[in-house]
């Protein structure tokens, strides 16, 4: 059953993105919102991470976070929230990094 | 559809506001919450207490409003509620504390709501974090 | 058929009441005989090594409530072995009786349950 991993934590001195990229399966997604759309600045660690994680069309960013923080980003497909709840029901499940 | 959500961040967390706009969205779509589930510091965003300048965001009250509004089960985790100061009437009279912060519509109750709220709904979707 | 939930427990242990609050939801879930597992991933795999004295802070022994989850009917108990590894924890020397997974492994699981929770 695939998972919509949701982060919420910047990635800079935090596990958290690393760790679920590490654990990601095949079939799962990633969602960025709050802090977490900080790995999508280009040049930066996470977002070589990112990159290398080879996530084409199953990374996700929250838009409204993208628009405050004035993060161009080619890397996640952007999302509202009826996005949000439209992949919390195309994955079989919701694992959000508290 | 159903969901249950549940808040683990206070109404001054990102992440307090991003499931109040999350939840809206689950019902204008159309589907249903089976509850609302708050832990961990996510029982702040219950407390009635909170007094936000007039031109800032009160997520608490938007809450309250919406939980009234569309009469939704919205259970505060007694345990970790007691441990942060956020009393109902029973518990402050019982513990004598001077302060009521958890008027209805919030309910003061125990874990096995949000494992019965997991069980009830299809998805059970958590909110923490920046 | 009551649905499977999977609590991934990444706190150490006294840093606050983050650690005990996520085992506390593995305890209640266990008292109602509900599908339950639990894994221990990066800082949370802190909660696991032996002979630690809480006292020294005030607090109150995780170890009892750990010991406790087998109990509760919560014995499908897993480590991260990379954060076991990355920690200087060894396998072996363990407060709890735990399945030690790499990293496929613990992919492999994730998949397995209906819910999932990250604390």
């Amino acid at each position: 059953m695939a998972t919509l991993h949701v982060i919420a934590h910047s990635p800079f001195g935090d596990e958290r993105l690393r760790s679920c990229l590490r654990l990601l399966g095949a079939d799962d997604a990633v969602l960025l919102c709050g802090d977490a759309v900080y790995a999508l600045r280009p040049g930066a660690a996470p977002h070589q991470q990112l990159q290398q994680a080879n996530l084409a069309d199953r990374l996700f960013a929250l838009d409204e976070d993208l628009q405050a923080r004035a993060i161009e980003n080619p890397l996640a497909t952007a999302v509202d929230y009826p996005g949000f709840v439209a992949l919390s029901l195309h994955y079989d499940k919701v694992n959000s990094w508290l | 559809m159903k969901f249950a959500i549940a808040v683990f961040s206070p109404a001054h967390a990102p992440s307090s506001r991003r499931a109040l706009r999350y939840a809206e969205a689950v019902l204008a779509g159309g589907h249903e919450i089976a509850r609302l589930f708050f832990y961990q510091d996510g029982v702040h965003s219950a407390s009635a207490n909170l007094v936000v300048p007039q031109d800032e965001l009160d997520v608490a009250g938007q809450w309250r409003a919406f939980i009234q509004a569309n009469q939704l089960d919205a259970v505060v985790c007694i345990a970790a509620a007691l441990r942060r100061g956020v009393l109902d009437e029973a518990e402050a009279n019982r513990y004598q504390r001077p302060a009521v912060n958890l008027p209805a519509p919030w309910e003061l109750s125990g874990l096995g709501q949000l494992h019965e709220a997991a069980q009830l709904a299809d998805r059970l979707v958590c909110f923490g974090g920046d | 058929m009551a649905k499977s939930l999977l609590i991934i427990s990444r706190q150490a242990p006294w840093n606050g009441p983050s650690a005990r609050e996520a085992l506390d939801i593995a305890l209640a879930g266990g008292a109602f005989d509900l599908p339950l597992g639990m894994v221990f991933l990066d800082d949370g795999v802190f909660q696991l090594a032996n002979g630690q004295q809480p006292a020294a802070l005030q607090q109150k022994n995780l170890a009892a409530n750990l010991q406790a989850l087998p109990m509760f009917g919560v014995d499908a108990l897993f480590a991260c072995g990379h954060s076991l590894a990355s920690r200087g924890l060894a396998a072996g020397d363990l407060a709890l009786p735990v399945q030690v997974l790499d990293d496929a492994a613990l992919t492999g699981l994730i998949t397995q349950y209906d819910q999932v929770v990250t604390l």
